[in-house]
């Protein structure tokens, strides 16, 4: 072998190892940039609300959602019951969830968010506590993964949608000619959304007087985003929150028309030192606010409210706590039963735990003052299991 | 990946069948294939021996052959016979439905994104085509091997290589993604870089000139290469990080491990799972000691294939194999069993490579004599192939050649109906048969109705006479298969062209909650349809709709709660006299692209046969 021969061979014994262990290595994955500070989590659309037709809860059953085989299920504990009857309404598949909407007088107006190969949202009505359905037009888009995606104008029957993208659309009576009202990008130029520093719509709800009220997440530490129509612009209508949350980043996680006016739900700061205050107004312009609650690193996964605005939560550590407008605290409630999706505050201080195994839905009540959880009804609901796979 | 998956049972007996019956079919040509060449063969031999040329005595002047070098005729022979029981693994009966979603998409899938999306590309290509595909690459492989066994010299011998070549390098790209040297885990114990790359090896060798096969330096050329090749190996597997090192790691298998414990799951002879199970808890209990032994072993057997020294390489090769072989039973599982296989994997091809490269080394002549086709060496290609087809060399031509102009024929037996499937962006409809299975001839006046459609006018049937009507039933909120079926409409209508002037895409709403206008306006814009300019979504109060359903016999039940509409998927196709002709069963299955298309072009079908006869 000559000199050059070697040489050659060198640089090439040399460089295709080289290259061989840069191909065998290029699956590694980079370093990921730093992740920015995030919103907190969308409570669940499990939930409970209170018309005066009754009480609702959605609630979801089933099996794997990965396999479609999560279907949601609508339940009503009409007023002056004690009993929760099965009403989920007909003709649409529901794995994607259901939105629940507070409609004129006793009627319910239901989203299906969509799932699967179907990106429009079928909306339905019921005006007698869901033994008879009938459909509205839909919504040319999916509604936001959010309990307070869609709301009703008391007064009128128009509707606000909250969609997937943060655009707000709003529509006649019935679901007709949606209108695109506003996006988070149009709300944050405006000098109320500038001074919030808007970065996201949460909640779309009206006033019992039909005034529209929006709100979303600020940058702006301390305030609470929460915006109400009116001269042609949008204006700041959020509380204003104790001094010790000055410096705390606030959510509106939930905002929903109740009897006495409208409620929502805020959650102030990140990680371990995150909060979470009720709020209650009537007109959407002078609220009282609760006490914060400390969630010692949990994060909320449902939240209902009840007559007069009562207010129960549960958080990821499975602790209920409920407050009741103008309430001095929260209070923690007893160990919730295995299977918890919600609570159902009751117009007699107690309050109704939905606990859901598989195609299972147990009531369990707790009475106020009581220490204990009991069962008061269990209802066992017919899951199409593989009817949406 | 989309389009990869047809979603079909393997095993599904319409498809079983239709591929069984595609290479019968294909077999029988190709046996006639060769009794034409032969037959040509043996008739040409006669008329040029009575011809007067021929009497005459015109003698041609040859010198003797010089003998193929061993090291060719072992590649040439070995990869041959490889070709060969690969295209036998190619007719095993689910090869193809489940080639993209069994071999090819596993192989894909720790890959980056780009070579996934090549990968994907053929994956669906098959997945269209599953009968014309999986027939080409048994015939196609069957045909280079026995092309490589057939022509031991000369041009048609060196084209084989080229042809092993060009099919080894469509294998490793779109079969094996590259031999998987972008996924991370790269190792020569699990066949890096892809037996399809060796074979390209092989056949690039094959296809070299006669006079580099008398040349000592290819000899030293092809060892360098090899000893290079194992030396790259023996510092992957040696480099830390890559679980090699390690048995086991946090109580779960190490890499190689991992790897093996996977391999003894798939179905295979109870002895040879038993064999990998005690390699792995072996390797479990040892992966240190074990992947320290194979990178000496790989180095050890580089440096003597680096080192040109045939004596020195002779006993290395010797232990080289016998590890190669170990690591086929043990660790490769022999390639071929469980599952799909569609070669016995990369130690075969190794050691056939290598073993060719010492003797390319050891036993290089030491000067060359001239070929037989003297004149045909000097000359340029077109020369010697305007030589060897002539009518006087077809005359001297022997059975080996004859086989390999035979093996040409099958090759292109086998690609022909393939290049042309690809032609074609429609899919097979053998795709939809198997899912719901054959239509239902039918006779009869179609029932008639009057509903509203997409823009609320009134439609009646009768008003649809003079074309062609493919019906079907759809609910407007149904999340997973009338979308499906309405792409499947709607691409009839694409497939049909300047025929969909003639034809009217109908559906009727199938949901008697959401049956509004507003509903079937939603799913149109949904599904694209609303500019489609003969598509009809036509929709009626509940009761009108429900007396529409009967005449059909279609049913449209309200289901548990949360559930959607249950309602029949069929499709019937209506001659342009409003006589009913055709019902399907429309179940879409899986949905996947090719599914779509075949059900499409089922419908386009129809539509184009009834056209035909009006």
């Amino acid at each position: 072998m000559s000199a050059l021969r070697r040489r050659r061979t060198a640089a090439v014994a040399v460089i295709l190892p080289a290259v061989l262990f840069a191909a065998g290595c290029g699956g590694t994955p980079a370093t990921p940039p730093p992740a920015t500070q995030a919103a907190p989590p969308a409570p669940s659309l499990n939930t409970s609300l209170d018309t005066t037709a009754g009480t609702w809860a959605a609630v979801v059953m089933g099996g794997s959602a990965a396999q479609e085989n999560a279907f949601w299920q609508l339940f009503i504990r009409p007023a002056r019951s004690a009993r929760w009857r099965l009403v989920t309404p007909p003709g649409t598949a529901d794995n994607g969830g259901l939105v629940l909407a507070d409609g004129s007088g006793p009627a319910l107006v239901t989203g299906f968010r969509p799932s699967q190969d179907l990106t429009f949202t079928p909306l339905i009505q019921t005006s007698n506590g869901g033994q008879a359905w009938s459909s509205l037009d839909p919504l040319d888009a999916a509604l936001a993964s959010t309990p307070d995606a869609l709301a009703v104008n008391p007064a009128s029957g128009q509707l606000l949608a909250l969609l997937a993208g943060g655009t707000v659309q709003a529509a006649a009576p019935g679901g007709t000619t949606w209108h695109t009202l506003a996006s988070p990008q149009a709300l944050a130029a405006t000098p109320a959304g500038q001074h919030c520093g808007l970065t996201a719509l949460t909640a779309a709800a009206y006033t019992p007087a039909g005034i529209t009220v929006l709100a979303g997440t600020c940058a702006r530490p301390g305030t609470a985003g929460i915006f109400t129509a009116g001269n042609a612009t949008w204006q700041a209508a959020g509380p204003a929150l104790p001094a010790a949350l000055a410096s705390q980043p606030v959510t509106v996680a939930r905002l929903t028309r109740t009897a006495q006016g409208i409620t929502a739900l805020l959650i102030a700061g990140t990680g371990p030192g995150t909060s979470l205050l009720a709020a209650w107004s009537a007109d959407g312009s002078h609220w009282t606010v609760s006490p914060p609650l400390a969630l010692h690193g949990a994060t909320l996964t449902s939240a209902s409210f009840g007559p007069g605005g009562t207010t129960a939560i549960i958080t990821t550590a499975k602790h209920g706590q409920s407050i009741t407008p103008g309430g001095s605290s929260w209070e923690p409630l007893p160990a919730l039963p295995s299977g918890t999706a919600t609570l159902a505050p009751g117009a007699d201080g107690t309050t109704d735990a939905l606990a859901v195994h598989s195609g299972t839905l147990t009531v369990w009540q707790h009475a106020a003052g009581a220490t204990t959880w009991t069962t008061i009804q269990v209802i066992n609901v017919p899951i199409p299991y593989g009817s949406s796979s | 990946m989309p389009g990869m998956n047809s979603g079909l049972d393997l095993s599904d007996p319409a498809v079983v069948a239709a591929f069984k019956a595609a290479l019968v079919h294909q077999g029988l040509i190709a046996l006639l294939i060769f009794v034409f060449v032969g037959l040509s063969w043996v008739s040409i031999r006669a008329w040029l021996n009575a011809s007067p040329a021929a009497a005459g005595g015109e003698t041609v002047a040859s010198a003797p052959a010089a003998a193929e070098p061993t090291w060719r005729q072992l590649l040439r022979i070995g990869f041959g016979l490889l070709w060969v029981f690969d295209g036998i693994l190619q007719a095993q009966p689910k090869m193809a439905i489940g080639l993209p979603s069994q071999v090819i998409e596993p192989t894909a899938a720790s890959s980056p994104p780009w070579v996934q999306h090549v990968v994907n590309w053929a994956g669906t290509s098959w997945s269209y085509h599953p009968m014309q595909a999986g027939a080409s690459a048994v015939w196609i492989q069957v045909g280079i091997g026995v092309w490589l066994l057939a022509a031991a010299r000369g041009p048609l011998s060196r084209l084989a290589g080229l042809a092993s070549v060009g099919w080894g390098l469509v294998v490793w790209v779109f079969g094996e993604s590259f031999g998987g040297i972008f996924a991370p885990g790269l190792t020569w114990m699990f066949g890096a870089p892809g037996a399809a790359a060796i074979y390209v090896v092989a056949g690039a060798l094959v296809a070299l000139p006669e006079r580099a096969w008398h040349s000592r330096r290819l000899g030293q050329l092809t060892t360098a290469g090899t000893g290079l090749f194992l030396l790259g190996m023996a510092v992957l597997q040696a480099w830390p990080g890559r679980g090699f090192w390690q048995g086991t790691v946090h109580g779960q298998p190490g890499t190689l491990a991992g790897m093996t414990q996977t391999m003894a799951q798939t179905p295979q002879p109870g002895f040879l799972t038993a064999w990998v199970n005690a390699f792995t808890a072996f390797d479990q209990a040892h992966g240190f000691a074990v992947n320290l032994f194979v990178v000496i072993a790989l180095t050890v057997t580089a440096a003597a294939f680096l080192s040109g020294r045939p004596r020195l390489i002779r006993p290395v090769l010797a232990g080289f194999t016998v590890l190669c072989l170990a690591d086929w039973v043990l660790v490769e599982d022999l390639g071929f069993l469980g599952g799909l296989g569609t070669d016995p994997n990369s130690m075969i091809p190794l050691i056939l490579l290598a073993a060719a490269s010492y003797l390319a080394l050891a036993r290089a002549p030491a000067a060359a004599a001239q070929p037989a086709t003297v004149p045909a060496a000097a000359a340029g290609w077109r020369a010697r192939l305007q030589t060897a087809i002539a009518p006087r060399r077809l005359a001297t031509a022997n059975i080996s050649s004859v086989a390999a102009v035979g093996a040409i024929g099958v090759i292109i037996l086998g690609a022909a109906p393939m290049a042309a499937a690809q032609a074609s962006p429609v899919a097979d409809t053998i795709l939809a048969q198997a899912i719901d299975g054959p239509s239902a001839p039918l006779d009869g006046p179609a029932p008639a109705f009057t509903l509203t459609d997409q823009h609320g006018r009134d439609v009646t049937l009768a008003s649809l006479r003079g074309k062609v009507v493919l019906l079907t039933f759809l609910d407007p909120v149904c999340t997973s298969d009338c979308p499906l079926e309405a792409q499947e409409f709607r691409q009839a209508g694409q497939q049909l062209g300047a025929d969909s002037r003639r034809v009217e895409l109908v559906a009727i709403v199938a949901n008697p909650v959401d049956y509004q206008l507003g509903y079937t306006q939603a799913f149109d814009q949904q599904e694209r349809l609303d500019g489609v300019p003969n598509w009809l979504f036509l929709t009626g109060d509940p009761a009108v709709l429900a007396k529409v359903w009967a005449a059909y016999g279609v049913t449209a039940q309200i289901e548990a709660a949360g559930s959607m509409i249950g309602h029949s998927e069929n499709a019937y196709v209506i001659d342009s006299h409003g006589r009913l002709r055709q019902e399907m069963n429309f179940d879409p299955g899986p949905g996947t692209t090719a599914t779509q298309s075949s059900f499409a072009a089922e419908l386009s079908d129809a539509a184009r046969q009834l056209l035909s006869q009006s």
